[in-house]
């Protein structure tokens, strides 16, 4: 029974740090944090990626370290697609992307990015007008 | 043949033609593997062989010189109202001797509010940095500035 318990909680814990890595490989933030319905505010969008171009070589083994880049990103206000992008590979690493959106009521922001080895990540915030 | 052999038979066949349309329109037409694209391509690609115009609308804002060619930040912002009538359809941000000349195309909406966009991207060397607008009414619009990187980021 006691080792039982042990590997639940150990497992309970190791779900939690699955899923506190989840949230640091992105992040989105607001600018101003307090805003009110109608106001334009400033969105960014950061994630965690390595980002290789497919034509950097490993310093120890001397390889080709094979080609990981985002090759799309999406913002979703309410159902709607505000920004779609098209991302080739010289962007730098772990990158930031920035942009203006006209907030428009009570709901949620949902970006996605998607991988060219067909990694799909997608993060979403809640957005709360007050005034 | 059975009448029954038949509507089986009949039923795997419209089965199998209503998936094959679906997996070739899911191919969709993203970057994959490490592409090689001129300068002047690429804004022919941008363009489709229009002439883009110098315009003070849009401003270029980069580091005129730039110690880490790994991270180098660019802003680029436009004048415009951003109505239904009136907007920027989309922003692209082109280098000038990487392997690749394009970093990333951005395709915006009246939504938005307001015509700004900003990342980090790598440059390999000294050279330009390019942003071309693409307005709603078919115009394009183009900036420039050189940065001098004092280390390369690439590779």
């Amino acid at each position: 029974m006691v080792d039982f318990n042990h590997e639940k909680i150990k497992n309970i814990k190791d779900k939690k740090e699955e899923f506190k890595m989840e949230e640091r490989k992105s992040l989105i933030k607001i600018k101003p944090k307090r805003y009110k319905d109608g106001e334009i505010v400033k969105v960014s969008f950061m994630v965690m990626h390595p980002m290789d171009t497919g034509m950097g070589k490993d310093k120890k083994t001397k390889k080709l370290i094979p080609a990981k880049y985002i090759n799309s990103v999406k913002f979703v206000y309410n159902g709607k697609e505000i920004t779609n992008m098209t991302v080739w590979e010289s962007l730098s690493v772990n990158p930031v992307f920035t942009t203006y959106m006209k907030i428009n009521g009570k709901g949620k922001l949902t970006v996605t990015y998607t991988d060219n080895t067909g990694e799909v990540h997608e993060k979403s915030k809640k957005i709360k007008p007050k005034g | 043949m059975q009448r029954r052999d038949f509507f089986k038979k009949l039923g795997t066949v419209a089965a199998i033609t209503a998936v094959i349309p679906a997996m070739s329109f899911a191919a969709d037409a993203k970057p994959t593997g490490p592409n090689k694209m001129d300068f002047n391509t690429a804004l022919n690609a941008i363009t489709g062989g229009k002439t883009a115009v110098k315009s003070s609308k849009v401003k270029l804002k980069v580091p005129e010189i730039a110690e880490n060619g790994a991270v180098v930040p660019v802003t680029v912002t436009v004048d415009s109202p951003m109505t239904d009538a009136d907007y920027v359809k989309a922003i692209h941000i082109l280098n000038g001797k990487n392997s690749n000349a394009r970093c990333i195309d951005v395709n915006l909406t009246p939504a938005n509010g307001k015509a700004m966009f900003s990342t980090r991207i790598k440059l390999g060397g000294t050279q330009e940095v390019t942003a071309v607008v693409e307005l709603s009414n078919g115009e394009f619009l183009i900036a420039s500035q050189s940065v001098k990187v004092t280390i390369g980021g690439c590779g």
